[in-house]
C-alpha cells in the first residue's frame, strides 16, 4: 500500500543520509562500473564466425578431391608382371622362355619333392582346401597343432605358433610384445615386415648400423645412462633387440654369438 | 502417402510387421530424417533433403512370407512414427526390397543381472590373484625364466586380469581342434582339462558328426570331394604346392592371371588383384590408398583389419555410428566445410569404409544410401565384403547385387575368399587405374609371397560354379538354398523367443546370451548335444552383449537345421535364454517363396 511504501522510502532516505561518505562513494563507483560493463561490447579472443547454410553449400560444391590413386604411366617397370607357366622349380618357363631359376627362394628344393606333393594331396582329400574360419572358431585342425609341436621340437623351444601369411608374422609379433613407450633396438637393414611391425607397435625405435656390434654397444650404454637418471621409468620400459638371422636386404648373417654374449642376458632378443 | 496401421487390414501383411522388432527410429539416423521430413512436408525443404526426396517413390509392398504378422501378437506401445517406419522400410526408390533390421533392446533385469555377474567374477578374480600372490594357490600363468627375473615383465599383471580370471574359466569353448572337413558336419578332437582349462590333454578320441554352425561355410564349398577338390588336386600335382617368390619377381603364375580376370568378370568391374591373406589385404593396401592429409570415415563396428589399415596409413580417422546415415552425413558435411583440423586446409580425399555384412551384428550396410551420400559429397567408398561375397545377392555377387546396384559405383571393392569360396586369401577390385597402382605400390605385391596354386584353383573352380560357367546349376542352387536356410533359421529362432540381431537376409545370426556364465554354459551344452557353435564375449563385443553366433550354410539340409533348432530350444529353456518380449506366433508351415529375388531386374 502506498503508506507502507512511503514509510519504507523514508527509512531508505534516512539511511542514505546516515551512511558514511566513503561507503557512498564506493557504492557509486561500483554502480557506474556495472553500467559500463552492461553497455560495453562483448570481447572475443579472435574472430569466430558461423557459416550460413548457403556458404556451407558453396563450400561443399567447390570442394574437389584428389584422384583416388595417382595415374601410373603405361611403362612403369613394375606394371607388367612376368608370367610363369608351369611349375616354379629349378627350370622355369617365364614369358614363354625356359630359364634356369635363380630367383625363387627355393633353397632346399622342396617345391619339387614328390613326397611333399603326395602328403599335400592326402591332406587335400581329407580336409578340403580352406579352413573356413579363424583359429578360435573351428579353424584349428589337428595338423596345425602337430606342426606347431614339430616346429617347437625342431627349434628346441617350448612352444611354437604359426601364421598363415609370412609377412604378417613379424608385423604382428612385434606389436604383441612391445607397446607404446617401450624401447626397440633394430638393425638398419631390417626387412620391410619388421619395419611395419615397428610402426604398428608405436615404441621408441633406435637403429644401429648393420651388423655393427660396437654401435649397438654404444647405444646400449647410452640407454643405461638414461635409465639411471630415471629409474622409475626404466623399471616399466621393456627393451628389445630385433635382428634377422639372414638379412634379405644385404644377404649376410647376424653375429648371434657375440650378440648374446655381450647383452649378457640383460635384453630380450627378438 | 503414409497410411496409419489402424486403417490397413492385417490379412495381406502390408502393415509393417516389424513393429515388433524393437526397431527404434533413434537408432537409425535415416529413419529419423524421414520422420522429420514427413513432419516438415509442407514447409520449405532444405536442399539436402531435396536430394534424398528426389528419389523417394511410392512404396512397393513386397514382403516375403515368413514375416507375416499375427493378429494376437503383443504389440508394444509405439511412438507416432510407426507409419513413417513403414514408409521408410519400403521407399522403393533407393531400396528394391524391404530392409528389415532389428536390434532389440536389452531387457533391464537381464542387464542388471549381467553386471552383477561380472561384479562377482571380478571380486573372485581379485581373491584368486591374492591367493596366487601369496602362493596359497598354484600359479599357472606364463612367467619369466629364472635368469630373466630382473627383466621388466612382458605382461603387466593388470592387463591380463580379464584373461586370467574370466577367459580362462570358459576357454574350452574356443580353439576347438577339428580333424575333418569343416562342412555341415565335422569331427572334433576330444580334449579334456584336469586343471580347469589351464592345460588341455587330447584323449585320442574324436567326437564324430558334430553339426557345424560355426564355420564360415556359406555356400558349402568346404568339401574334399567334387569338382573343386579334384581340380585343386590336379593343379597341385602339376604346379607344386608353393611358389616361393613374390608377385613382382617370379611368383606370378598364369593361373593367377586367370583367376584375377575371372574375378573381375564375376564382380562386374574392370580389374581385380588377389592377395594371400584377407586380413593382410586390408592392413597393407589401405596405407597405399590414403596418407597424411586424407580423411577416413569408418563405421563404429569395423573389423580389426580395417582399423589397423587405417591406423597404419597415417590419415585422420573419424568414426560414425553403426550403419547410421545421419551420423555419416553430418561428419561428411563438417569435414568438407571445415577442412583439416587446425589448418583448415581442404582434405585431399575422403574415404568411407564400410563392410558388407558385419559379422558380430549380422547387419547389412545401407549401401544405396551410402552411395547416394558418396555421390553427393564426392567421397570414395571402400567396401569390405568379407562375409557378404557369395552369400548375398540373387547371383551371389555380394551386397551390391543384393541391392541391385551398379558395381562401378563402389570405388574399392575388397573381399576375402576364405568364407564363401572355401579357399584362402583376399582381393581388391575396382577400376583399372586403381589396380595398376596397387600392382606397383602395394606392400603385398612387392614383399609377400604369392598365393599357392591349389588355393588359386579352388577359387577358380568355385567361382565358375557360382557363375554357372561350369555347365551345372550347382551354384545357383546353393545360393537359393542359403537364402531359404537363412530365412527359415531366423524365423524359427524368432518364433522361439530368442533375441536375434541383424538383418533378416544375412546368414550370420547372432543370438544374445548376455550373462558371462551362460557363454560357457551354452557352448558346452550345445557340444554335449553334438552341435558346435561359436560363442563370443568381451572384448569382441560390448561387455554385457555377449552372444552366440550361428553361420547358416547352404550345406545344411532342412533336417539338420531342425535338429539344431530343437537342441537350441532345449538349451534355451534350460538356461532361460528366451529373452525376447516380442514373440511371433508361429505362422503355418509356409514354404519359402522363390519370389523373394524375382523382382530384381536383370
Amino acid at each position: 500500500m502506498a503508506s507502507g511504501q512511503q514509510w519504507v522510502l523514508v527509512e531508505m532516505v534516512q539511511a542514505f543520509y546516515e551512511a558514511p561518505a566513503y561507503h557512498l562513494i564506493l557504492e557509486g563507483i561500483l554502480i557506474l562500473w556495472i553500467i559500463r560493463l552492461l553497455f560495453s561490447k562483448t570481447y572475443k579472443l579472435h574472430e569466430t564466425y558461423k557459416l550460413t547454410e548457403r556458404e556451407k553449400e558453396d563450400l561443399i560444391e567447390e570442394w574437389q578431391p584428389d584422384l583416388l590413386v595417382p595415374l601410373i604411366s603405361k611403362d612403369h617397370p613394375s606394371l607388367k608382371y612376368n608370367i610363369v607357366s608351369g611349375p616354379p622349380s629349378h627350370k622355369i618357363i617365364v614369358n614363354g622362355k625356359e630359364c634356369i631359376n635363380f630367383a625363387s627362394f627355393n633353397f632346399l628344393g622342396l617345391l619339387d619333392s614328390e613326397r611333399v606333393k603326395e602328403k599335400a594331396l592326402m591332406s587335400l582329400k581329407k580336409y578340403g582346401v580352406g579352413t573356413c574360419g579363424p583359429r578360435g572358431f573351428y579353424g584349428t585342425f589337428d595338423v596345425h597343432l602337430e606342426l606347431e609341436n614339430r616346429l617347437a621340437k625342431f627349434m628346441k623351444t617350448e612352444e611354437a605358433i604359426i601364421y598363415s601369411y609370412g609377412f604378417a608374422t613379424m608385423a604382428s609379433a612385434i606389436p604383441a610384445y612391445s607397446k607404446r613407450g617401450d624401447m626397440i633396438f633394430v638393425d638398419e637393414a631390417a626387412c620391410f615386415s619388421i619395419q611395419k611391425g615397428l610402426q604398428a607397435s608405436r615404441s621408441f625405435i633406435k637403429y644401429f648400423k648393420h651388423n655393427d656390434m660396437e654401435d649397438l654397444e654404444r647405444l646400449l650404454k647410452e640407454q643405461e645412462v638414461e635409465d639411471q637418471k630415471n629409474p622409475r621409468k626404466a623399471r616399466v620400459t621393456r627393451k628389445f633387440i630385433v635382428v634377422e638371422g639372414m638379412y634379405i636386404n644385404t644377404a649376410d648373417i647376424c653375429p648371434l654369438p657375440e650378440l648374446v654374449k655381450f647383452t649378457n642376458n640383460k635384453f630380450q632378443i627378438l | 502417402m503414409t497410411e496409419s496401421p489402424a486403417s490397413k487390414p492385417a490379412s495381406n501383411g502390408e502393415v509393417c510387421p516389424h513393429a515388433r522388432n524393437g526397431l527404434k527410429p533413434e537408432r537409425n539416423g535415416f529413419l529419423k530424417s524421414l520422420q522429420q521430413q514427413s513432419r516438415h512436408r509442407d514447409r520449405d525443404r532444405d536442399e539436402e533433403e531435396q536430394a534424398f526426396l528426389a528419389t523417394f517413390q511410392q512404396s512397393r509392398s513386397n514382403i516375403p512370407p515368413g514375416f507375416l504378422p499375427s493378429g494376437s501378437g503383443r504389440l508394444p506401445a509405439r511412438s507416432p512414427g510407426l507409419a513413417e517406419v513403414h514408409a521408410a522400410l519400403h521407399h522403393g526408390g533407393l531400396y528394391n526390397r524391404p530392409f528389415l533390421e532389428s536390434f532389440e533392446e536389452t531387457p533391464m533385469l537381464v542387464a542388471v543381472l549381467t553386471y552383477m555377474g561380472y561384479g562377482i567374477l571380478t571380486v573372485f578374480g581379485y581373491l584368486r590373484d591374492f591367493l596366487r600372490h601369496w602362493k596359497i594357490e598354484r600359479c599357472h600363468i606364463a612367467r619369466e625364466k629364472e635368469e630373466q627375473k630382473d627383466f621388466v615383465p612382458l605382461y603387466q599383471d593388470f592387463e591380463n586380469f580379464y584373461t586370467r580370471n574370466l577367459y580362462m574359466r570358459i576357454r574350452d569353448n574356443w580353439n576347438r581342434p577339428i580333424c575333418s572337413v569343416p562342412g555341415a558336419k565335422m569331427d572334433l578332437v576330444d580334449r579334456v582339462s584336469h586343471d580347469y582349462n589351464w592345460t588341455f590333454e587330447y584323449t585320442g578320441r574324436t567326437v564324430k558328426a558334430v553339426i557345424n554352425l560355426g564355420s564360415y561355410n556359406y555356400l558349402g564349398f568346404a568339401e574334399n570331394t567334387g569338382r573343386c577338390a579334384d581340380a585343386a588336386a590336379e593343379v597341385s600335382m602339376v604346379y607344386g604346392v608353393g611358389v616361393a617368390s613374390t608377385r613382382q619377381e617370379i611368383g606370378n603364375l598364369d593361373i593367377h592371371e586367370e583367376m584375377e580376370n575371372l574375378l573381375a568378370r564375376f564382380l562386374g568391374v574392370e580389374s581385380a588383384m588377389a592377395f594371400g591373406m584377407g586380413f593382410a589385404t586390408n592392413s597393407m593396401n589401405i596405407p597405399a590408398l590414403t596418407g597424411k592429409g586424407c580423411l577416413i570415415l569408418s563405421d563404429e563396428l569395423n573389423h580389426a583389419s580395417l582399423v589397423l589399415g587405417a591406423r597404419l596409413s597415417g590419415s585422420t580417422i573419424r568414426v560414425f555410428k553403426h550403419n547410421n546415415m545421419q551420423s555419416l552425413e553430418k561428419l561428411l558435411r563438417e569435414a568438407i566445410v571445415h577442412g583439416q583440423p587446425r589448418t583448415h586446409r581442404p582434405w585431399k580425399k575422403i574415404l568411407i569404409m564400410v563392410e558388407g555384412i558385419y559379422s558380430m551384428e549380422g547387419s547389412i550396410v545401407r549401401l544405396p544410401e551410402v552411395i547416394a551420400l558418396k555421390r553427393r559429397y564426392r567421397a570414395y567408398l571402400y567396401l569390405d565384403e568379407a562375409h557378404s561375397i557369395g552369400a548375398l545377392g540373387r547371383r551371389g555377387r555380394g551386397v551390391v547385387d543384393h541391392f541391385g546396384l551398379d558395381p562401378r559405383d563402389v570405388d574399392v571393392m575388397m573381399g576375402t575368399f576364405t568364407k564363401s569360396f572355401g579357399a584362402a586369401g583376399g582381393y581388391i577390385a575396382g577400376k583399372r587405374e586403381l589396380i595398376d597402382y596397387l600392382r606397383c605400390h602395394s606392400h603385398s605385391a612387392v614383399y609377400a609371397t604369392s598365393m599357392s596354386p591349389p588355393v588359386v584353383e579352388q577359387i577358380i573352380t568355385s567361382m565358375k560354379c557360382i557363375m554357372g560357367e561350369d555347365g551345372t546349376t550347382i551354384g545357383s542352387d546353393r545360393i537359393r538354398q542359403l537364402a531359404q536356410n537363412t530365412a527359415y533359421f531366423r524365423r524359427r529362432l524368432r518364433e522361439m523367443g530368442f533375441i536375434i540381431y541383424g538383418n533378416d537376409d544375412s546368414p550370420v545370426v547372432p543370438m544374445m546370451l548376455y550373462m558371462p556364465a551362460k557363454i560357457g554354459a551354452f557352448g558346452r551344452e550345445m557340444l554335449s548335444r553334438n552341435i558346435g557353435v561359436v560363442v563370443v564375449g568381451f572384448p569382441a563385443t560390448p561387455i554385457i552383449e555377449s552372444r552366440a553366433r550361428f553361420c547358416v550354410s547352404a550345406a545344411h539340409s532342412r533336417e539338420l537345421l531342425d535338429q539344431a533348432l530343437s537342441a537350441i530350444s532345449e538349451v534355451g529353456d534350460l538356461l532361460q535364454l528366451k529373452y525376447s518380449r516380442h514373440r511371433i506366433q508361429p505362422s503355418g508351415a509356409r514354404p519359402f517363396d522363390d519370389g523373394v529375388y524375382e523382382d530384381v531386374d536383370d
